[in-house]
């Protein structure tokens, strides 16, 4: 039996490309996110193309989209959050795909880009410096005031500022390792069980059950980790704008 | 939210949980030599690069495409269902003042109606009164036409009654002392006599 994290290999296709000596080429993962992004512009601008007052299922869908994530940043960035609503839209609609689409047993490209610790980093490390970098042009050295919680007591500065220091610093991690344990450990266990279905013969049934169950719990766990990462991101830029 | 928030985090450690225990086994399947494929450090740079186009690609599309047609459906929906409460509100005015307008006309026939009837009341009872009071004048003048003439009758009749009076005493007079008295005394005489008694 193939080891349950052999899914998460990486096999790349066409070409190689290297640049400057890195290794650049196409791989299932990439394609699965040209497939995702695909996927959410078909969806967002099919849907929308007959522009009806009164909406269809589709256009209904990609409506309730945009509300919900309009939403989402208008209670808890506030009106300033505007600006920054296209990125949380678009990181939204692509950890969402990304993760549905990883469900999906489409063959050869199979593959469920948020479950790379990689890609899950990146996406949280380029929200920790953004939310840094417009935290810091709005509120200049005031910013660092943000690590001693105005009314506490002087004398626990030396405590609590470590400890705001270090948790400021470890949210892109929690962030991405969030993301990330939940997509691998979900796709790791119906790799399991699937391999118990086939080990058990007949009475393999009972684990294919199961994984119907857990199919349907990892569509919900897909849905909620995106919402989820979403959400983190919208406190962090209220954190950014409001300073606490 | 924050229930949802704990809700996955809960999630997030059985996650971790499960991915200890699932590496754990898969370390011992592949025979000690078991390492994360995502913890492959050459697969990163790939994926860091790819990660970047696919989004950068998706970011332009939203940003450019896909919301502004979403904003402008549901801005024109909005406007549209703006009009038409408008529209209804203005519809609903406009009802409001038929109405309004129906009831002052209806108020107004009312009230000329009461005064015209009014009015021809006052007219019939001065009328009446006018017939009544007629009525009564005539009465009154024909009361004393006929007053006057009982008295003229009871003046004639008492100037005859001393006329035969007197004719009748002279005649007495002088059958029974054979005196023949004038007329004029005889007359005065009666008068005096009447007046006495």
């Amino acid at each position: 039996m193939a080891s349950p994290v052999a899914q998460f290999e990486l096999k790349s296709y066409g070409p190689q490309i290297e640049v400057g000596g890195v290794d650049l080429s196409f791989t299932n993962s990439a394609a699965m996110m040209v497939v995702a992004i695909v996927g959410i512009v078909a969806f967002l601008t099919v849907s929308m193309s007959g522009r009806k007052l009164v909406p269809g299922r589709w256009q209904l869908m990609a409506e309730l989209s945009y509300e919900f994530v309009a939403n989402m940043v208008k209670e808890n960035v506030g009106s300033e959050g505007r600006k920054y609503f296209p990125f949380i839209f678009s990181l939204f609609m692509f950890i969402l795909f990304s993760n549905l689409f990883g469900m999906v047993p489409i063959p050869e490209i199979h593959y469920t880009p948020t479950s790379q610790i990689i890609v899950t980093f990146a996406m949280a490390f380029v929200v920790f410096i953004g939310v840094t970098l417009i935290a810091l042009a709005r509120h200049g050295l005031k910013f660092f005031t943000f690590f001693f919680p105005s009314g506490a007591p002087v004398y626990m500065a030396p405590l609590l500022i470590p400890i705001e220091v270090i948790s400021y610093f470890v949210r892109p991690v929690s962030l991405s390792v969030r993301l990330f344990a939940n997509m691998m450990a979900g796709h790791t266990m119906l790799k399991v069980f699937g391999g118990f279905v086939v080990a058990l013969g007949v009475f393999g049934v009972a684990p294919l059950a199961l994984i119907v169950a857990l199919t349907a719990f990892e569509i919900l766990v897909a849905v909620l980790q995106a919402y989820v990462f979403t959400i983190l991101t919208c406190l962090y830029l209220h954190d950014a704008i409001h300073l606490h | 939210m924050k229930r949802l928030l704990r809700f996955s985090a809960v999630l997030g450690g059985t996650g971790a949980f499960a991915l200890i225990a699932k590496g754990a086994m898969a370390a011992s399947e592949s025979g000690g030599g078991g390492t994360l494929p995502q913890l492959d450090v050459g697969t990163f740079p790939t994926q860091i690069f790819w990660l970047f186009v696919t989004f950068i690609v998706l970011y332009i599309a939203m940003s450019k495409v896909a919301i502004p047609r979403i904003e402008y459906v549901l801005e024109e929906r909005h406007s549209r269902i703006a009009e038409d409460l408008d529209k209804a509100g203005k519809l609903k005015a406009d009802a409001e003042e038929v109405q309004a307008n129906y009831e002052k006309a209806l108020a107004d026939a009312r009230g000329s109606a009461q005064k015209l009837i009014a009015k021809t009341k006052d007219d019939a009872s001065g009328k009446n009164a006018k017939a009544e009071a007629e009525a009564d004048a005539a009465a009154a003048l024909q009361v004393k036409e006929a007053e006057a003439r009982i008295d003229e009758a009871r003046t004639e009749a008492l100037a005859n009654v001393q006329d035969v009076v007197s004719e009748v005493a002279g005649d007495a007079v002088a059958k029974l002392i054979g005196v023949k008295v004038t007329k004029t005394d005889l007359k005065k005489a009666v008068a005096l006599a009447m007046e006495t008694k």
